[in-house]
């Protein structure tokens, strides 16, 4: 008997510690990034105090807004087990879509914003449609996003080019809310999240289940010192920026979906195994269209945030390294490319670490490559403690 | 006694191949039916009419003697019928409570959000748990993290969940060593001591003879022999699955 216990198990003792760090690791998987932010922002503050001025610290989460609500769709998607490459230029086509209907159509500004998502959503619930009938998401956004670049030439006007200086559309980033009400906001939310979590504790004393005042306490406190700690930061210029506002409300949002509903349970559900999931009455191919819609608001929001902070739409809307930019910060933070770990929480501090690294690279003056050399690195890092953690050992192993 | 499940001349053609032939079978509260044979003798296929993911070409299924149409999975539960597959269909990712649950979760109104209730999800989640003798250490364990005894605890839990009358387990221990085979074999008797109307389907004999009340064989799409519990040795089981002592098995439980 117990030699056959011990031959059972020896072979997977490595298995065993590889799951020691998982458990330890699942719990809190922001650790590993919020270590690399750190020392990001130890290293840069070395070499430039000027790094941690509030005045950076304001202009890097800006610098970041975009990068981090487009991660934020593509946390969705990559949950499911799904991937997109085509946000980023959607981002661009909804942005000319709301800017064009309020500058040039002189339409309200509610009608564009409507507009804009409206659109993104269309987009993405249509490569939903492909991908559930079978072909890849690589390939359906890929190929989606050679055909949006191609849209958003047909949705700018034949010069190519909105410009939203001096319009109501540069308001939404341009209104900052002044210190006294962002404080408000803080001190609302801490309470509401305070309140949310005395809620939980009184459902669980009701039915007897361990638990005190603390579970109640500690998280609170914690919120409230990022909540004020934050708008005092961000405060410091001229108010908090609107878009910090929107990025927030749609963390908040997110967070709730993703972690208190029987909609977050099912969506990790789809991603960690699909067929177990269908097999226990789960919708996964509505699963995954929800994903996908809720990129395709999320790309607008980025895209029409962007060109309010640009002052003006054009066919480079969306271009560039925003795409790989907001995949790698998703993927930083710690959400899998595998489908069903991460949390909403990896796009935030995924694409802190990514600013913060081309944000200081621009401060002291490097030349761009170091920008380049360390953003691919953590990159690279990041994905390989992902393996690591999905095959829950340390030891090379056989690709699935 | 009416039989909790009763299948009358379940027949099933994949194209020209026969895999069903008028097969009866009938479990009782409390009993648990071992279901064996070779393979491709039609075990699965029963399994899948019975759970929902295959419909008959003929016969006719009663839960609780009321003939019932199960064409989906959904439609089996709500029969009454739960299946733990061989798989266990458990996502790695999440814990115990959320695993025991999955498509099943207590959840608040819809201007909630559908707010999961997880205390409630608890609270059964270790009466369960407790009623099958499954230990946890957490139960926001992921289950990747549990033995293969405790997965199948954790599978059959979610069985349980909805307090099925009929439990089919498609070989429950064929992924297990000795001691956590036992302990899934414990798990089997609380279910037939909780009058549930249990099937189980199994390639090992020496399980099905430690945990069977009644043997049902079958051959190429065919009920080929029943035994009760004791009337039978195991050359008589062995015989009946090969065809090799066919004549002298055939009509034995009629």
């Amino acid at each position: 008997m117990t030699t056959t216990k011990t031959a059972a198990t020896a072979p997977t003792a490595s298995r065993t510690i590889g799951r020691a760090i998982e458990t330890a690791a699942r719990g809190h998987r922001s650790i590993p990034v919020l270590v690399v932010l750190a020392i990001i922002w130890a290293v840069f503050y070395s070499q430039s105090s000027a790094y941690l001025s509030f005045q950076n610290i304001t202009n890097l989460t800006l610098q970041i807004v975009t990068t981090a609500i487009l991660a934020l769709g593509v946390v969705f998607v990559l949950i499911v087990g799904e991937i997109d490459l085509s946000s980023a230029v959607l981002s661009g086509v909804c942005a000319a879509v709301a800017a064009g209907l309020t500058v040039n159509h002189g339409l309200p500004l509610v009608v564009g914003i409507a507009a804009g998502v409206a659109t993104g959503m269309v987009v993405t619930f249509v490569e939903a449609q492909i991908i559930m009938f079978g072909v890849p998401s690589l390939i359906v956004t890929l190929g989606g996003m050679v055909i949006l670049q191609g849209l958003i030439l047909v949705v700018l006007p034949p010069e190519f080019t909105i410009s939203v200086a001096g319009t109501p559309f540069a308001k939404i980033a341009s209104t900052a809310i002044p210190a006294g009400a962002s404080y408000g906001l803080a001190a609302a939310g801490t309470l509401a999240y305070a309140a949310y979590r005395f809620f939980q504790h009184r459902e669980r004393v009701s039915t007897g289940s361990l638990t005190s005042l603390a579970t109640v306490l500690v998280p609170a406190a914690v919120v409230a010192v990022v909540l004020f700690g934050g708008v005092f930061t961000l405060t410091q210029q001229r108010g908090l920026p609107m878009p910090l506002l929107i990025l927030a409300v749609m963390l908040l949002i997110a967070w709730y979906a993703t972690t208190q509903t029987r909609y977050g349970i099912h969506m990790y559900a789809v991603g960690g195994d699909r067929e177990a999931a269908q097999r226990a009455g789960i919708p996964v191919r509505r699963m995954v269209l929800y994903s996908f819609l809720i990129l395709g608001a999320c790309a607008a929001i980025a895209g029409m945030v962007d060109s309010s902070r640009q002052l003006g739409v054009s066919v480079t809307s969306g271009a560039g390294p925003l795409m790989l930019n907001a995949i790698a910060a998703a993927v930083v933070g710690g959400t899998s490319l595998f489908g069903g770990r991460g949390s909403i929480w990896s796009a935030l501090l995924g694409a802190l670490v990514i600013g913060s690294i081309s944000n200081g690279v621009q401060l002291l003056g490097l030349s761009t490559e170091v920008q380049y050399f360390a953003t691919g690195a953590v990159l690279i890092i990041a994905v390989a403690v992902d393996v690591v953690l999905t095959r829950g050992s340390l030891l090379p192993g056989r690709r699935a | 006694m009416t039989a909790l499940l009763e299948l009358t001349k379940i027949s099933k053609h994949f194209g020209g191949v026969r895999a069903l032939h008028e097969v009866d079978m009938a479990v009782h509260a409390g009993e648990v039916v071992a279901l064996v044979g070779d393979n491709g003798a039609g075990k699965s296929t029963l399994v899948k009419i019975v759970s929902g993911v295959e419909s008959p070409d003929e016969g006719e299924i009663q839960v609780r003697g009321e003939a019932r149409r199960l064409e989906s999975p959904r439609a089996a539960a709500e029969a009454g019928i739960r299946t733990v597959f061989q798989d266990l269909s458990l996502c790695d990712n999440l814990d115990a409570v959320q695993n025991l649950f999955l498509g099943q979760e207590r959840y608040g109104p819809v201007w909630s959000g559908r707010r999961v209730r997880r205390h409630v999800m608890e609270e059964q989640a270790q009466r369960v748990l407790e009623s099958l003798s499954v230990k946890l250490r957490a139960l926001n364990t992921p289950v990747v993290a549990l033995s293969g005894g405790q997965r199948q605890g954790i599978a059959i839990g979610r069985a349980l969940i909805s307090d099925p009358a009929v439990v089919i387990l498609d070989e429950p221990t064929a992924a297990l060593g000795v001691s956590q085979r036992g302990e899934v074999l414990d798990l089997i008797d609380r279910l037939r001591d909780q009058g549930r109307a249990v099937v189980v389907i199994s390639h090992d004999m020496k399980d099905v003879r430690r945990v069977a009340d009644r043997i049902v064989v079958l051959r190429l799409g065919s009920k080929v022999a029943e035994f009760a519990r004791g009337g039978y040795t195991p050359a008589d089981l062995v015989g009946a699955m090969t065809g090799a002592h066919e004549s002298t098995n055939e009509g034995g439980d009629q």
